[in-house]
């Protein structure tokens, strides 16, 4: 999905708030422009700001994984070279408020050396071994060189740190790209990914075994070192100058896509116990660890087909599921798999294999939080209009709405028309011979009103970061006067603000990035 | 010489006029419980139309109509005679009485069936359509269709929500396949109120200006009285 308004005006705020806004400035005008050489930057972003500043605040963003150059192939034929450009990666600057749960993630599953080489590299962006090693140094309690090497060790097999991705890959332009790939059939066979930013991205990642190096090595004589044999096929070979620094050490960097597939299975675990029990999330759980290193991409609709033997042994594994007999693990997957007219199959069952179904799953949690907004915003008759239109899933004339809702027939016009101007419904006229009012039909169309409701949680965070921040100057004029219990009142509100940001942020990822 | 009385005029008319009379009457009451709009009486080519509303009165003051507003095209008045009930298309459907929905007898009967699935929710079981039907037969003189309309309502409403039986253990008494009906969400007794919807429980979720509010406008972070409301605790 594209990003909404207020997702641009918020990444601009996160921005602004954690480097300034000199920074925030290109960032918001690389947002809305789309992406630009530094050239083109310095020349149109602002009068008085030089190329040279330009250039350290997009290695500034750089550096914190905010913004990927790259550069386009020019056509054949001409003399012209490839511009470097410079693209905002969005979805890296919203991740920023949400660090202490990738820490959270890590301090979990791993420990907390492990935590705090991540933490290094979250609030640094990336960082060399050798960088994490002097960071522990000046640390209060430093833990060894060893201990981090190991720790860094494991973030990389867990996939929750990578290796930075090519400084500046050069796309070619898509005809010649898909047909470097063995030829037009298999072009048309092949997923093309759908945006700049897609195409960027994939272009700059490097294949698994450079990613995340099995072999931890540092020197030149490594398999990890820049040479030819480790530059995928399809991809300009260039000495990858910035992905290692000027010692030839491997620069590592938080690898976000896995944070947010282990948050995406947290949330699918925890739909499922709301909505279940906790047999069934057990075995869920069970099932996405089955797969997960299946999942090719971070917001996979389904998962690999898997056995009952191998959910099972999965499931015998974790302290809860010892308790469950093979059994009730059965009764457990014939639930999942169980359509009802509340709740659709969370799980598939075909040819004696089950798959996970993570857009129904989360279809569900995104249908909770829009019917909780209409129900708040509108009122109980709205509430039960949206759910009846929702189910119908088709264009329905108003006075069958009121019968279906039981409203009276005066109600229903007023109410719809809200939540159209909303944004939350469809309209269309129908003008029929004889009739002198046309007849004025309604739908539910969901990706218009997840695309409303997102831009309306991030307009919210927004309002919620302003607002705490607005309670903080408070405070700071407050504090010099009196009452223990007015600064207890204070922190009070900056912990419901903080809190609730926190929660908000976990509704905004099951709109948009599970 | 004897003059010839003339004819009474108001006689003529009068004998023109209740025939006319008397085929309005027949129109209506040919449609029974839909009876006539005016625009169909007028349809009639052998009426004057600039008569049709001088007959009608004379009908409705002499009790063989009455007049009924549709419920569902608010404009369009109908004739309908008396001896006939109106049609439930005009006066919207069961749940309406002298053109308004009978909102307080809507929700007694909701309150009752919640109850019915409260008792039987201590017993760790469902309720089958055929008992709910059943009760509200008994008790309430509702059809099985409007009883169907009462329990879609509830789940529309989400507080309860309709099962296909399996035969195992709240299903245990019920035959496999069998609709039956149980409570959902804060009342199903399965846990607290969801808690994940946040948007909602915060001042914005449920702002009627959110596209008013800027971080710099009038209506702000900073100024919203929703906010200091939610924080002044």
């Amino acid at each position: 999905m594209t990003t909404t308004e207020y997702g641009i005006v918020y990444a601009v705020h996160i921005i602004t708030v954690q480097f300034g806004s000199v920074v925030s400035k290109v960032c918001e005008f690389l947002l809305r422009r789309g992406p630009l050489s530094s050239r083109e930057i310095s020349r149109l972003v602002e009068p008085d700001m030089s190329y040279n500043q330009v250039k350290d605040i997009l290695c500034l963003l750089i550096q914190h994984n905010c913004v990927q150059a790259f550069s386009i192939e020019p056509p054949d034929g001409s003399e012209s070279k490839a511009t470097v450009q410079y693209i905002v990666l969005c979805n890296n600057i919203l991740h920023r408020v949400r660090y202490n749960k990738f820490s959270r993630i890590v301090n979990e599953e791993l420990d907390f050396k492990c935590g705090a080489v991540l933490d290094g590299l979250l609030s640094n962006g990336r960082l060399t071994l050798g960088q994490l090693i002097e960071r522990d140094k000046d640390s209060g309690k430093p833990t060894g060189s060893e201990e981090i090497r190991e720790s860094l060790q494991k973030l990389v097999a867990d996939r929750f740190v990578e290796r930075i991705p090519s400084p500046e890959p050069v796309l070619g332009n898509k005809e010649q790209e898909l047909a470097k790939k063995k030829g037009s059939k298999a072009a048309k066979i092949l997923k093309e990914p759908e945006t700049l930013e897609e195409c960027v991205l994939e272009a700059a990642t490097p294949v698994d075994a450079i990613r995340f190096p099995h072999i931890f090595e540092q020197d030149s004589n490594s398999p990890l070192a820049d040479n030819d044999s480790n530059i995928t096929e399809g991809k300009r070979k260039q000495r990858d100058a910035d992905s290692s620094d000027h010692n030839n050490e491997v620069i590592w960097r938080p690898n976000f896509e896995e944070f947010i597939r282990r948050l995406r299975h947290k949330a699918c675990v925890e739909i499922v116990k709301e909505r279940r029990d906790e047999g069934c999330a057990i075995v869920l759980k069970a099932m996405l660890e089955v797969g997960r290193s299946h999942e090719k991409k971070v917001k996979t609709d389904k998962s690999v087909p898997m056995s009952l033997s191998s959910i099972y042994e999965e499931v015998m594994k974790t302290e809860a599921g010892r308790t469950l007999v093979l059994e009730r693990v059965e009764a457990c997957l014939d639930q999942l798999s169980a359509t009802s007219s509340y709740l659709p199959a969370f799980v598939i069952e075909m040819d004696d294999s089950y798959v996970v179904d993570f857009k129904s799953i989360l279809s569900v949690a995104q249908k909770d939080e829009v019917q909780a907004v209409v129900m708040r915003k509108y009122g109980k008759e709205a509430f039960r209009m949206f759910r009846y239109l929702s189910q119908e899933g088709r264009f329905v004339e108003t006075n069958k709405i009121a019968d279906a809702a039981l409203t009276e027939k005066k109600d229903p016009p007023q109410i719809l028309l809200k939540m159209w101007k909303d944004g939350y419904l469809h309209m269309q006229k129908l003008v029929v011979t004889g009739s002198y009012v046309p007849f004025l039909l309604w739908k539910v169309n969901k990706l218009i009103v997840t695309k409303q409701m997102l831009d309306e949680m991030y307009h919210a965070s927004l309002n919620l970061s302003l607002r705490l921040a607005h309670e903080l100057e408070l405070e700071k004029e407050v504090i010099l006067l009196s009452s223990r219990e007015r600064d207890n009142k204070i922190k009070a509100k900056g912990l419901l603000l903080s809190s609730t940001r926190f929660k908000l942020d976990d509704a905004i990822m099951i709109f948009h990035d599970f | 010489m004897d003059k010839r009385k003339r004819p009474d005029p108001k006689s003529l008319g009068g004998d023109i006029n209740e025939q006319h009379e008397k085929k309005v009457l027949d129109m209506i009451r040919k449609n029974q419980g839909m009876g006539a709009t005016t625009s169909e009486l007028k349809s009639d080519k052998t009426i004057p139309p600039t008569l049709i509303t001088r007959l009608v009165n004379s009908l409705k003051k002499k009790d063989l109509i009455r007049e009924v507003p549709n419920m569902n095209n608010k404009g369009y008045k109908h004739f309908i005679a008396m001896e006939f009930q109106t049609s439930k298309e005009l006066t919207g459907g069961d749940w309406y009485t002298d053109g308004s929905l009978d909102l307080s007898k809507i929700e007694d009967l909701k309150t009752k069936c919640v109850m019915i699935l409260e008792r039987q929710r201590h017993r760790h079981r469902v309720v089958t359509l055929d008992v709910i039907c059943g009760y509200f037969d008994k008790q309430e003189n509702l059809s099985v269709d409007q009883t169907k309309e009462i329990l879609k309502n509830l789940i529309l409403d989400n507080e309860i929500m309709e099962v296909k039986s399996n035969g195992l253990n709240e299903f245990a008494a019920t035959r496999i396949g069998e609709l039956c009906y149980k409570l959902a969400g804060k009342n199903s007794g399965n846990g607290e109120a969801r808690a994940g919807t946040s948007f909602a429980s915060m001042p914005c979720g449920a702002c009627p200006s959110i596209g008013l509010c800027s971080p710099d406008g009038v209506i702000s972070p900073g100024t919203c009285v929703y906010f200091q409301k939610w924080l002044d605790f």
